[in-house]
């Protein structure tokens, strides 16, 4: 495989399926203008970082005029630009500087609500009789819709809020300050395909939809996933593919792989979803030293369309999810990853990559090997290429969403502000703080977790066959050694992963396989040809193996 | 010198070298690793049972260890029924069925076979072997023949080792009142005032211990002869006793098993367990010789009740074999028992059908006199052994007379009394042990 | 003529001077043999003690029965016998070289013949003691047996048992020490043949009675109490 023929072009309409995504948020990137806050400008500056470290695409988190009080997914303005962050204009220079380096840009699209501060709330609110009325789903009474649970279990008592101007109840699925938009209303879906539509033609190649389950209402259902919903998904898929081939939906539903599947249709609804469960089995397979959690979720995973692709991730902007697992499991993931239970936030743990991993660059670079050797386009989340750490003090999910961390400087060089005027207190303990872990530092170093993750990340581009193989897992008698062929034509790799603190032997039955000669793929070494006997392989403390098998 | 504990386990002292594993063997070790809980079913022909006991002990390893590491070993001792077929189909992939959880590791299932010359011992000793490779915490041991098991005596076996730091478990069992009649009148007493241990199932077919416990006694060259001579469960109980390990009882249910085709006798099985109790008592003499009175054992477990079967009993029979014995083993009996004991068993074969009674006093005063005279081979061990079974007949056969209206509660009174009789007239049973021939 | 007496009484005095002469030395020698013998024979007493209690002979042969036996038949301790036997043995044999020492010819015949005897009549000792054993043992398992499956007649079976393996002794012994060969060989025939039909003849009327109690039995079930219903574990 040579590069130009992996070189992900234009030309190429599954090129999300060969990405590698970048999710960062603007006002944490870089701050041009020295008022404490990322913008546009800056993030424009740092792309030489991005393109750098290998990434194909970026996620930008909301970057809209918003009161943020959920960081930016209560929109008051869909199509503008929040004016700490810039104007639409350093958003047009710096989406044409990404597209030049080859670098997707996604962007948020929060179809499910709005602020209440949005203009179409104020004027839905100001009088029972306005046009825009319809817009919102109001009632009466609190007895609608009781079936459906309440997400942020936290902080709402219940999905339904007073609003004293219009005196009645407005419905919404997360923070009351979120009211839902109501999809049955037809004026509201031509309204949102029109802001869909300003952005596509300024050139974003795609949209993160937020909360996708919960777009329409239904009476005596839990108003999830309802038929409706997909409607609602698949006119807009419609409208794209008409007019923007090559732009993607990637679906935000954090439920159940088979209950997942219908946002990809029959390949006419989500281009990509992403997969929930499977991040917590794979931080819960390296505690327990057992692959076990990992195949089960996999083979749970049913079958998506040609054209479609599970997102993938480690670590996000949220806490790490425990919706999606068993009771058992989410104590057994709490004791083991948030003893402290300040760590504790809904049904998740909000902490970064590097303190899960309590800063064992071992573990973390197994996460990431897995990560990018599993089925599936990985997501990487801003800062945990240098392994930044997290500030449990800061509230909800500020803590995993401090300021990146670029050199020893003032303000680790995020900002020229006065440190007290930053968004949020850098992160400055001896262990990750930014005069140890920063993105300076570690470029110098060949050895760094930076470098390292630039040369895994070249090896993952390196061939479709992590993007696009099939996957088949080895059944070593071992279960602390998840072996796995991902197989994509003729091309072959064997990914051999040791998830366990201390030296394994696995003997792998590569029968199928025999004859075939594995290559190290990070140092090119030659391993002794697969005959007919068990291979015997073994690995230090999470130590993995990729190689591809050649016939020679 | 100090006087050497005839039991000690000294890690000096080294065992006979262990077999070489198999490699089949070694290798499933090596693939299951560092486990917390290794639970071992022994085998030999248990086709029909054995699949159930293997189910239950999953599903409790599942229900009540869901983070443990975790295996199941089965030895087999060279079956020609299919039992090894039957464990390997044993695997339960989908626990939803049965329970609520998924377990969150692999359960790792090993098999392999032991060297059924060695007896019971060649089966301990795989255990012991595995239980030391694998760095297991707990080891338990279940029989392949239970019908009643449950996936809770998973928890009541294991629990108080994982969690309680306990080193031995011996079991507790819902007896009907004529069930182990041998057991509760015979041998928990005479084993309760000799090592000064309140246990009521000191023969029990399922047991626990630490896997510290495992690896002293691995290393230990004697006690593997005494595992052969007393059994396992007696064997590993003593020795934990006797080194001052912690040790409780668990509570586990109704103990019903599938009987055989081929049971064996009374005979075989009075001369087993009472040959196996008096070659320990004589084995531990240094460590029983100097307690006495008894201690409570910390107990586990909820003992709830359910209608048992009722036990029919044949009293004539019974009787009539104390009679018959009493005619006709005089010589032997004269040889075995002091003047006064003789006289009074004697005289209790002359009693109506009806007016029976064997004190306990004089029971254990004849008990404790065979125990001595095993001690001092009065005659040949096998032979002392059965001369001791008819006078059984007559003690049980009084037991039965007087408790057959008698509820649970009534029962169990009744033979507190006995091991009471038993912890009063220890200093005789010293006596007539070091009594010179 | 009193020369001649005197002659002859000295001749006979020289005789007998030349035969004390002779004889004294000899008689020394039988005396030195036999001190000798019998300081040996206590030595190998002693040895012989010493190598029993050290094989444990004692709690053989009280596990085989034979302290038993031998207590009821007011004999020493196994080891005892065993020792005072070696003792015996061995002091005969210097006794025996002692007198022949003498030079006597005519007992010389008869302590090569008691000599030569003296080792079969051992072997069929042996042969009579251990048979004794056997028989004493075999008997005590038949009785046990017999009486812990309820069977009536225990004393009657383990006797039988007991005798036949004396009978089977006895002969043996007899056939080592040859004596009246074919005499004896008849006797015990006619002997054996006798016990055996009496035997029969006991059994089957016994039998009848026991073959009508296990009869009724199997074919009154309600009746059968079988003990087993009881678990003695």
């Amino acid at each position: 495989m040579t590069d130009a023929s992996t070189r992900i072009s234009d030309q190429d309409s599954l090129w999300y399926k060969d990405a590698i995504i970048y999710e960062l948020h603007v006002r944490a990137f870089q701050d041009s203008n020295g008022d404490g806050m990322g913008d546009f400008r800056g993030l424009t500056q740092r792309l030489d970082h991005l393109e750098q470290l290998g990434v194909t695409a970026l996620w930008l988190l909301p970057f809209y005029p918003s009161p943020l009080k959920d960081d930016g997914y209560d929109i008051s303005d869909y199509t503008s630009i929040h004016p700490s962050y810039g104007t639409l204009d350093d958003f047009r220079t710096f989406l044409d500087a990404a597209h030049t380096r080859g670098l997707k840009v996604i962007t948020e699209l929060v179809l499910n609500h709005t602020s209440d501060q949005h203009t179409w709330f104020q004027e839905s609110r100001s009088s029972r009789d306005n046009s825009r009325r319809d817009w919102y789903v109001w009632s009466d009474s609190v007895d609608r819709y009781q079936q459906a649970r309440i997400i942020f279990l936290d902080s709402e008592l219940s999905n339904w809020a007073w609003d004293p101007v219009s005196r009645s109840y407005y419905w919404h699925r997360f923070f009351s300050h979120q009211p839902d938009l109501n999809f049955d209303c037809p004026a509201v879906r031509e309204e949102m395909w029109k802001v869909m539509r300003f952005w596509l033609e300024m050139g974003v190649d795609g949209f993160r939809v937020d909360a996708v389950p919960y777009l329409v209402e239904r009476e005596g259902t839990s108003c999830e996933s309802l038929p409706e919903t997909h409607e609602v998904l698949k006119s807009l898929r419609r409208r794209i593919d008409e007019s923007f081939a090559g732009k993607i939906l990637l679906a935000e539903a954090n439920q159940w792989p088979s209950d997942v599947r219908p946002y990809f249709g029959d390949g006419d609804e989500c281009h990509m979803a992403f997969h929930f469960p499977l991040m917590p089995r794979m931080f819960m397979a390296v505690r327990l030293e057992d692959r076990k959690p990992i195949i089960d979720i996999l083979e749970q995973t049913p079958q998506i369309p040609e054209t479609c692709q599970w997102a993938t991730f480690l670590r996000n902007h949220d806490e790490l999810t425990l919706e999606m697992v068993t009771d058992e499991e989410r104590d057994y993931m709490y004791d083991e990853y948030a003893k402290d239970k300040s760590a504790r936030l809904n049904l998740g743990i909000r902490r970064r990559l590097a303190p899960l991993m309590e800063n064992d660059r071992r573990r973390i670079e197994l996460m990431t090997s897995m990560l990018l050797s599993l089925p599936g386009t990985p997501i990487i989340y801003y800062g945990d290429e240098i392994g930044m750490g997290d500030n449990l003090y800061l509230g909800d999910r500020n803590g995993v969403r401090t300021p990146m961390q670029w050199s020893g400087g003032w303000n680790a060089g995020f900002s020229t502000a006065d440190p007290e005027q930053l968004y949020s207190a850098l992160i400055s303990n001896p262990v990750y703080g930014y005069q140890v872990v920063n993105r300076e530092s570690q470029r110098r170093s060949e050895h760094s977790l930076l470098s390292w993750t630039q040369h895994i990340l070249g090896v993952r581009k390196s061939s479709r066959v992590f993007s696009r193989g099939s996957i088949e897992f080895l059944s070593a008698a071992n279960h602390r050694v998840l072996a796995y062929v991902r197989q994509w034509n003729n091309e072959r790799v064997l990914v051999v992963n040791n998830l366990s603190s201390s030296a394994q032997a696995a003997e792998l039955d590569l029968r199928h396989l025999a004859g075939s000669i594995p290559i190290e793929l990070f140092g090119g070494s030659l391993f002794p040809r697969i005959g007919q006997a068990p291979y015997l392989l073994t690995l230090g403390p999470y130590q993995f193996y990729w190689f591809r098998l050649r016939r020679f | 010198m100090m006087k050497a504990n005839p039991i000690a386990i000294e890690p000096g002292v080294p065992g006979p070298e262990p077999a070489e594993l198999p490699d089949d063997f070694l290798r499933q070790l090596t693939a299951a690793g560092e486990v917390d809980i290794l639970l071992f079913v022994p085998s030999l022909n248990n086709r029909d049972t054995i699949g159930h006991v293997m189910n239950a002990l999953q599903l409790g390893l599942v229900k009540y260890f869901p983070r443990e590491r975790t295996a199941v070993l089965n030895a087999d001792g060279g079956s020609h029924d299919g039992t090894p077929q039957v464990v390997r189909d044993s695997i339960i992939t989908d626990f939803r069925a049965f329970l609520a959880a998924n377990p969150l590791r692999t359960m790792h299932r090993i098999t392999a076979a032991y060297d059924n010359s060695k007896g019971s011992w060649g089966a301990l000793e795989l255990l012991l072997s595995a239980a030391e490779l694998m760095r297991a915490k707990a080891c338990a041991v279940v029989s392949p023949d239970l019908l009643s098991i449950a996936p809770e005596w998973v928890e009541s076996l294991v629990r108080p080792i994982r969690r309680q730091e306990f080193d031995f478990v011996a079991p507790i069992y819902h007896r009907h009142k004529y069930e182990g009649l041998l057991i509760k009148n015979l041998v928990a007493p005479v084993f309760r005032a000799a090592y000064g241990f309140r246990i009521r199932e000191p023969m029990g077919s399922e047991f626990a211990f630490s896997g510290q416990l495992a690896s002293r006694l691995l290393e230990s060259g004697g006690w593997q002869q005494r595992c052969c001579e007393v059994g396992p469960a007696l064997g590993v109980m003593a020795a934990a006793i006797a080194n001052d390990y912690r040790t409780c009882q668990s509570f586990l249910g109704p103990r019903i098993y599938q009987s055989r085709r081929q049971e064996p006798d009374l005979v075989q099985v009075f001369q087993d367990s009472v040959g196996a109790l008096f070659q320990g008592l004589e084995a531990d003499h240094a460590c029983w010789a100097n307690r006495d009175g008894s201690s409570q054992v910390p107990t586990f477990g909820f003992e709830y009740s359910v209608a048992l079967q009722p036990v029919r009993v044949s009293r004539k029979r019974l009787l009539q074999g104390f009679r018959l014995g009493v005619e006709e083993l005089g010589a032997i009996l004269e040889a075995i028992l002091a003047p006064d004991t003789w006289r009074a068993v004697q005289d209790l074969g002359k009693l109506s059908d009806g007016g029976f009674h064997f004190p306990d006093e004089l029971w254990v005063r004849v008990v404790y006199e065979f125990a001595a005279s095993y001690h001092r081979s009065v005659l040949a061990r096998d032979h002392l052994l059965q001369a001791l079974l008819p006078l059984y007949r007559g003690k049980v056969f009084s037991f039965v007379m007087e408790t057959e209206r008698a509820t649970t509660a009534e029962v169990e009174n009744r033979l507190e009394e006995l091991c009471l009789a038993c912890e009063r007239l220890k200093p005789y049973l010293v006596e007539r042990w070091s009594q010179e021939k | 003529m009193a020369d001649t007496i005197m002659n002859s009484l000295k001749e006979m005095l020289n005789h007998l001077a030349a035969a004390v002469e002779q004889f004294l030395p000899r008689l020394l020698v039988m005396l030195m043999i036999i001190i000798v013998g019998w300081l040996i024979a206590i030595l190998s007493k002693t040895i012989a003690r010493r190598a029993l209690a050290l094989a444990k002979f004692d709690a053989l042969s009280e596990s085989a029965g034979t302290a038993q036996l031998l207590r009821n038949a007011a004999l020493p301790a196994p080891r005892d016998l065993v020792a005072s036997l070696t003792f015996w043995v061995v002091w005969i044999v210097f006794l025996l070289l002692g007198i022949d020492a003498l030079g006597v010819v005519s007992l010389r015949d008869q302590i090569s013949q008691v000599l030569l005897f003296l080792p079969q009549i051992f072997v069929a000792v042996l042969i009579l003691f251990v048979g004794f054993l056997l028989a004493n043992f075999l008997a005590r398992a038949a009785l046990l047996a017999a009486v812990n499956a309820n069977l009536p007649f225990a004393r009657l079976l383990a006797g039988s048992v007991r005798f036949l393996v004396v009978l089977l002794t006895v002969s043996m012994a007899l056939e080592q020490i040859a004596l009246a060969h074919r005499t004896v060989l008849i006797a015990f025939t006619i002997l054996f043949g006798a016990v055996m039909l009496g035997l029969a003849i006991a059994f089957g009327i016994a039998s009848q009675h026991l073959a009508r109690q296990v009869l009724q039995k199997s074919f009154s079930p309600g009746e059968a109490e079988k003990e087993e219903e009881i678990t003695h574990l």
